[in-house]
């Protein structure tokens, strides 16, 4: 579903879509306002005077409740460049080191869940399943493994080779991939059955994101194409140019409609997925299309309210952007370079991982305020089971995933293929059998056994002339209600309508504005 | 500088004890709902799925009877019993529920052909054409106290069904001619006819106490007010009409199953073309019942099979066959318009629930509105192609399925030779008929 600004109702189609576009965003309207006044909890966030500094850490410490301290660590470990992500309900965070350090705790009481070391380089990783059953998808360097909750392996999924990313698509149960050898792959972790698997031609995929909301893959090319893959397609559905240079860095926000791409010239733009065009941001106040980044490095993180946090003085720090702005809300020193940020879900908390080990910080206002359902840090094990089974049976087809643009959904009516069957039947009339092929006579044959095959040869020439001549009067018959002068040349009856439009000199019908009006005939 | 950071308490998200229920959060805004579309139509997939999975119509049978039944009469006021009438003079006495015979009278030395119940009184008649008598039996206490019938009457003519007024006490037999019967006279107080041929049933209107509706041997449908000494109309039907039942909410609208396999209903306000034409059976219909709701129908047919029919709705929305049912000559609605009892040729009385995947016993308030949102989900996305076709489909045997292809064959054959005619000769010579006009030869009145 669109949200159609009031200024777009000029570009609907006809007033019976403004009507429906208006009445959508009016539902909309109500319901963010019943939204709001049943909320629990209000979002966070920093007001400062203006000429302040970003807060530091420790003076954000200060001012906020003892409650928050579980939000601000740092853990130096010593293998290599970690990645870190959080579970959909934001309780459980892990990491994996490419030095082969995997392991998975619950932040807040800091419990450690589990801690190994698997001695090859790991890459990425995903929690996979839902929270009652949590496990950890670990892209190694040559195959993905899957962990449980315990550290145990699960699974080793050999089909996802080299992957450099994995993504989780809560809604379908799919574990998609990107990997080095430019391979995308999508697969069902509760059947265990390949959904897609194919090379996309397009280089290394070393630059990707997951558009949440509709579950496709956005991948950055060197060549400053977006591309947007879907695992029915095995080629990108959608391609635009979002940068002059190659695209470094692309992310989408947990929910809604907006793509950050960071480019090769440092600059970081806003696209609406749903348009494909810019949203402009705000650069020292003024609307921009672009803001400049200076010495970013390529890692980009979004919150559920639009904060957007990326690695500056080229992974040293980080800094954490306003939804659309660029005047830094806050910023922190990292201990080692910068490798991957991660905002927590329902939390007002940002991890990152670094080549030193991994740290979080406290972001006020990153987190939504309230979640629905029992996907939040604190539900309980029996609401996360009986949500895993929800989650099971609404599990949607791998066909729902499809790039807002493109549009489709399973209300949209299906006018492809009614203008296919339109075309199909202007095709058939339009294909008439020739003089020749109806005045045909079969050959004759003589000799041994020519009277048997003489007799079937000439019956079935008689079955295709009586095809002939039903196909003749279906095409008179369809002219003639299509109103068409030629179905009274050709001896076709008119019918009752035909007549009238033919009586009142018109030939062809007024334009309806839609997609029918290609199937008017022209008059010549 | 004023930082609010967004920390929550657990005890607004924790029940308080363990005897309550779960705490689950609320945020209806969009935004965290995406594919809140597909997410709809998978449910209603699902539903159409788990309908399809719990479908399992068949409650029992009845125990074997012996003989062949003509006639199932379900109780008046008590939800539990029913009357079957057998072929060989045999009348039994069944508790629904646990599918047992409470009595059983050789009440006539022929075939059973009329049974009812009186409305008020534990008083049940039958008739038979064999020894031509009507008669009367008293039901106390679930037991017939006597053997022997409370009083008999014997006809002049072969009586071919009966029926009793709703309330007064007049009963209608119908034999060679319709007559009306007061108990408490011996002559008939009314007699209709239209034509020499016999009468096979005739009704009382439950609502318009002066009006009866019958069909004739001779494919006709008469509209008959008793205070008038002639029929008010006849309809004149292509095929035979084996039965016919009244709407019990609707005053205007009866039903009659027909020999063309079809059932008609009729408006009697409007009788020159049938108000819906139900097909779908592929041998002839024997026996009609309304639902107490008037908005279902039943039907039992010469093709082994029961038909379960929306009133107004010309498919049927639900088809139920067994392997051991045969022909099937009676179908009737229970009082509560959840069951169905049928009585078919194999000498079997079955009960079926109308409807199929309905957990029969207490739902809690969680399962009804499960219930209730499947059945919002399948309506919503009642055309969506995939649901569609599972909602719609039933498996038959494989003698029924082709004998429905068989009939769309034929059915198809007969459009195109019109289309073919109307092309041929053009639409003054040959118009287009609808469907609802084709079965009335005429009305006469």
């Amino acid at each position: 579903t669109m949200d159609v600004a009031a200024e777009d109702s000029d570009q609907m189609p006809s007033g019976f879509h403004a009507k429906a576009a208006a009445k959508a965003a009016r539902l909309r309207r109500e319901a963010a306002k019943l939204a709001s006044a049943a909320a629990l909890e209000s979002p966070g966030g920093i007001e400062s005077r203006p000429g302040e500094w970003a807060p530091t850490q420790s003076k954000l410490l200060r001012r906020v409740a003892v409650a928050a301290r579980p939000g601000h660590f740092e853990l130096s470990l010593q293998y290599g460049p970690y990645s870190v992500a959080y579970d959909t309900t934001g309780r459980l965070l892990a990491l994996c080191g490419r030095g082969g350090h995997v392991a998975a705790f619950e932040w807040r009481q800091k419990r450690l869940m589990f801690e190994s070391q698997v001695n090859e380089p790991c890459h990425a990783l995903t929690w996979v399943g839902a929270g009652s059953t949590p496990q950890l998808a670990v892209a190694h360097s040559n195959w993905t493994y899957i962990y449980d909750a315990q550290g145990l392996e699960l699974h080793c999924l050999k089909r996802l080779h080299k992957a450099n990313k994995l993504f989780w698509l809560p809604r379908h149960w799919l574990l998609a991939a990107c990997t080095d050898t430019g391979h995308l792959h999508w697969q069902d972790v509760s059947t265990g059955q390949t959904v897609a698997s194919y090379c996309g031609h397009h280089g290394p995929l070393r630059v990707s994101a997951l558009h949440p909301d509709s579950g496709c893959v956005l991948t950055g090319q060197p060549n400053g194409q977006l591309c947007i893959w879907t695992p029915l397609e095995k080629r990108p559905v959608v391609k635009i140019l979002c940068c002059p240079a190659g695209v470094r860095a692309v992310a989408t926000a947990p929910a809604g409609h907006a793509v950050y791409t960071l480019g090769g010239d440092s600059r970081l733009r806003v696209w609406d997925i749903r348009c494909l065009r810019p949203l402009s941001v705000s650069d020292n106040g003024a609307d921009a299309a672009s803001i400049r980044l200076f010495d970013a490095a390529p890692q980009l993180a979004v919150s559920q309210r639009g904060l957007l946090a990326c690695p500056v003085r080229q992974g040293a720090a980080l800094m954490v952007l306003p939804a659309g702005g660029a005047k830094p809300l806050l910023s922190h020193p990292s201990p080692g370079r910068l490798s991957d940020l991660a905002f927590c879900p329902w939390e007002d908390v940002l991890a990152f991982g670094h080549a030193r080990g991994l740290g979080s910080v406290l972001v006020p206002g990153s987190g939504e305020p309230n979640p629905d359902g029992a996907v939040h840090p604190l539900s309980g094990k029996r609401q996360r089971r009986e949500a895993e089974v929800r989650g099971l049976l609404d599990k949607l087809p791998p066909e729902t995933i499809a790039p807002p643009a493109v549009g489709g959904g399973v209300n949209a009516v299906d006018a492809e293929g009614i203008e296919e069957a339109l075309a199909r039947k202007r095709a058939a009339v339009m294909a008439l059998p020739s003089d020749e092929v109806r005045q045909f006579q079969p050959r004759r044959r003589s000799g041994k056994a020519s009277g048997e095959l003489n007799r079937k040869v000439g019956e079935r020439w008689q079955r295709r002339r009586m095809e002939l001549r039903q196909l003749l009067k279906s095409k008179k018959r369809v002219l003639a209600e299509m109103g068409d002068e030629g179905a009274d040349a050709a001896g076709g009856r008119k019918t009752k309508k035909a007549k009238k439009i033919s009586q009142s000199g018109e030939l062809t019908k007024p334009a309806t504005g839609t997609f029918l009006d290609r199937l008017i005939p022209k008059a010549d | 500088m004023k930082v609010k950071l967004l920390l929550r308490n657990p005890q607004d998200y924790l029940r308080e004890t363990a005897d309550d229920i779960h705490k689950l959060a609320r945020n209806p805004a969009p935004e965290l709902h995406p594919m809140s579309a597909e997410t709809e139509y998978v449910r209603a997939l699902n539903a159409a799925k788990l309908e399809r999975v719990f479908a399992k119509p068949f409650l029992g049978c009845f125990g074997d009877q012996g003989d062949q039944l003509s006639r199932v009469c379900m109780h008046p006021r008590a939800l539990s019993l029913c009357l079957s009438g057998c072929v060989d003079g045999r009348v039994a006495f069944w508790n629904i529920p646990r599918r047992s015979r409470v009595l059983q009278l050789d009440a006539h030395s022929g075939c059973v052909q009329g049974l009812c119940w009186h409305p008020e009184q534990d008083l049940f008649y039958s008739c038979c054409d064999t020894d031509r008598t009507l008669k009367a039996w008293r039901v106390g206490d679930d037991l017939v106290e006597f053997s022997r019938p409370v009083s008999q009457r014997h006809l002049d003519f072969a009586p071919l069904n009966l029926d009793h007024h709703v309330s007064k006490d007049l009963f209608a037999l119908s034999g060679d001619a319709v007559y009306l019967y007061d108990s408490r006279r011996s002559d008939p107080v009314g007699q209709w006819k239209w034509g020499s041929d016999s009468v096979l049933q005739a009704r009382f209107n439950p609502t318009e106490w002066h009006l009866l509706a019958a069909v004739t041997k001779d494919n006709a449908l008469l509209l008959i007010d008793t205070r008038q000494r002639e029929p008010l109309r006849r309809i004149r039907c292509e095929f035979r009409q084996n039965a016919l039942c009244w709407n019990p909410q609707e005053p205007f609208v009866l039903a009659t199953a027909s020999d063309d396999y079809n059932l008609y209903s009729w408006d009697a306000r409007r009788l020159a073309s049938p108000a819906c034409v139900y097909r779908g059976h592929t041998n002839a219909a024997m026996d009609v019942d309304f639902a107490p709701t008037g908005r279902e129908l039943v039907s039992a047919s010469y093709d082994c099979t029961v038909r379960l029919w929306e009133s107004g709705r010309s498919q049927s929305r639900d088809v139920y066959h067994t392997k051991r049912m045969y022909r099937v000559f009676a179908a009737r609605y229970s009082l509560d318009a959840r069951f169905i009892v049928t009585a078919s040729a194999d000498f079997n009385l079955r009960l079926w629930k109308a409807r199929a995947s309905e957990k029969l016993g207490a739902l809690t308030p969680r399962e009804r509105a499960a219930v209730n949102t499947a059945e919002a989900l399948k309506q919503k996305y009642a055309h969506h192609p995939q649901v569609r076709r599972i909602v719609q489909h039933r498996h038959l045997p494989k003698r029924l399925y082709q004998a429905q292809l068989e009939m769309k064959a034929i059915r198809g054959k007969q459009r195109r030779k019109e289309v073919n005619r109307r092309e041929h000769r053009g639409e003054d010579k040959e118009p287009f008929v609808p469907e609802r006009d084709r079965h009335v030869r005429g009305v006469d009145e």
